[in-house]
């Protein structure tokens, strides 16, 4: 006898419906051994392609906050105790498959959720994320990996209180991309995909089709989406009053310290 | 934004049949027989002979086992070591290798027409992440990727007579082999006790919702392989694996 099915695992044993009243912190699960509502805390996230200028806003946000009184914390991908190292090796090789490329990423959030933004939180840092769960959702469905799939894998993630999304138009970003580093990554341009032999083109078609997803997920977690071409003060000044209306912080006039002031352009 | 969230809770559990994921359908002329049960129980043995078996009569066939892809293997071990994995991260590290194991063999294999033998499948996740306290709901869209098997042999021996077996025979528990990131007991040995006995409960959980075939642990090591090798001769055509005729030279 050879039962009709479907030839994928689902379903398993009757279980129990989730909770009623759902936790407001997470997307449908808690972690396991966590209670989200134990802690207080900030988690902003800012979103953008490479080259839309995260790294920069985060380094004057961080230092706008602690001028403020505000304890700061950072996580970004790759940056896990856990597997951070394991990544990068298994992308200089490219016999990675994009399943296991897509669990690692999700071993690295996860184990920087656990061991280092809930602990922060816990203390009531804020917690400014350069990159969060939304692009490996985008890289991944990019790659074919069903949509609901993945949000089920971030099922137990925490929600942000506010999230940013820098716009920059592709070949802005592979312009500034190009000034500052004199190359293009494999993985941003998309290359294990075939798209294209000419890396500009590759990475002008994969952004689109990241940007695509971008466009999905915004909707759906509400992100708040802002024009990463305009210059570096202006973006900054934005932010700042958005978090600024979030933490009840009154006066939102900064400049950066010496230190800081060459990202100032 | 809870309305679209909460579509995507709706979506993770789908129903029975549906034609999902990387493979639309069971387009594959492979077969996958798999043993599961807790440590002790004579999985490993039994499935160690059914493949001697199928070797000796020169079958197609390749073994794999829970654990064993080399790529995921250091993030595994340093996690080990360092006691840094929660149930989550445990979790998703051996998710991420069995995804390496599943499309780097298991799935080319059956599309090539393999009989795959897989020493532990994905219900040994299921039953050991849910002892450790991780979500059903989660862990089962988790592994969504991973081919139903066609026969799955759970191998169920009372918990007294497993861990007996074990601890008989080695001594020295790892840490989380004996479930002591759980604080079951200070003890590792009754810790370890405490942990089977959860995941005996799950496995038991799923004989019927994932099609069991419960065998009986505490028969004779031959006695069980008979058994096996006739329900996989009833539920499986050998022939499609057996060794190909070559056409003869003519002279």
């Amino acid at each position: 006898m050879k039962p009709s099915r479907s030839n994928r695992i689902n379903g398993g044993p009757k279980q129990a419906p989730p909770p009623a009243g759902t936790t407001p912190r997470n997307y449908g699960l808690p972690l396991p051994g966590v209670n989200d509502e134990e802690f207080g805390g900030s988690l902003i996230v800012i979103e953008g392609m490479d080259g839309s200028g995260r790294s920069t806003q985060i380094s004057l946000l961080t230092e706008w906050l602690e001028s403020e009184g505000f304890a700061v914390q950072t996580m970004g991908l790759r940056r896990s105790g856990l597997v951070a190292k394991d990544i990068d090796a298994l992308l200089a090789e490219n016999t990675i498959t994009r399943m296991t490329l897509t669990l690692m990423y999700a071993t690295d959030f996860y184990d920087q959720l656990e061991h280092r933004i809930i602990p922060s939180l816990r203390s009531d840092f804020v917690v400014l994320a350069d990159r969060y769960f939304y692009t490996l959702i985008a890289r991944a469905a990019a790659r074919g990996i069903q949509r609901d799939y993945l949000h089920g894998l971030y099922e137990m993630a925490l929600r942000p209180d506010l999230t940013f999304w820098l716009n920059v138009r592709p070949e802005v970003a592979f312009e500034r991309e190009f000034r500052k580093s004199h190359a293009i990554s494999y993985w941003e341009s998309g290359r294990d995909m075939s798209l294209s032999n000419d890396l500009f083109q590759s990475f002008i078609m994969y952004q689109a089709k990241i940007r695509k997803e971008f466009e999905a997920l915004a909707e759906r977690h509400g992100f708040l989406a802002m024009d990463g071409e305009a210059s570096v003060a202006t973006v900054n000044a934005e932010l700042r009053k958005r978090i600024a209306a979030h933490l009840g912080i009154q006066r939102t006039h900064y400049r950066p310290s010496a230190a800081l002031a060459s990202l100032w352009r | 934004m809870t309305g679209a969230d909460s579509t995507s809770t709706a979506t993770v559990e789908l129903p029975r049949g549906t034609p999902q994921f990387l493979e639309p359908a069971r387009s594959y002329p492979g077969a996958l027989v798999v043993v599961e049960g807790i440590d002790g129980s004579g999985k490993s043995t039994q499935l160690y002979l059914l493949k001697r078996w199928l070797e000796i009569g020169g079958y197609r066939l390749h073994f794999t086992e829970w654990n064993s892809s080399p790529l995921v293997k250091s993030a595994t071990r340093r996690g080990k070591q360092r006691r840094l994995l929660t149930p989550t991260t445990f979790s998703l590290l051996h998710a991420a290798d069995f995804a390496d194991r599943c499309e780097r063999q298991i799935l080319p294999l059956l599309h090539g027409g393999y009989l795959v033998l897989a020493d532990r499948y994905v219900y040994t996740a299921f039953a050991r992440d849910v002892a450790r306290n991780c979500s059903p709901r989660w862990l089962r869209n988790l592994y969504r990727f991973a081919p139903i098997p066609d026969i799955t042999f759970y191998f169920r021996a009372p918990l007294d007579v497993a861990v007996n077996r074990i601890m008989s025979g080695r001594p020295k528990l790892k840490y989380y082999e004996a479930g002591m990131d759980m604080n079951l007991s200070l003890d590792r040995a009754e810790s370890f006790r405490i942990f089977q006995g959860r995941i005996l409960a799950q496995y038991d959980e799923m004989i019927e919702s994932d099609r069991f075939v419960v065998m009986d642990g505490t028969l004779p090591v031959n006695k069980l392989q008979k058994q096996m090798r006739q329900f996989v001769k009833s539920r499986i055509d050998l022939s499609r694996f057996a060794p190909k005729k070559m056409a003869r030279r003519p002279r």
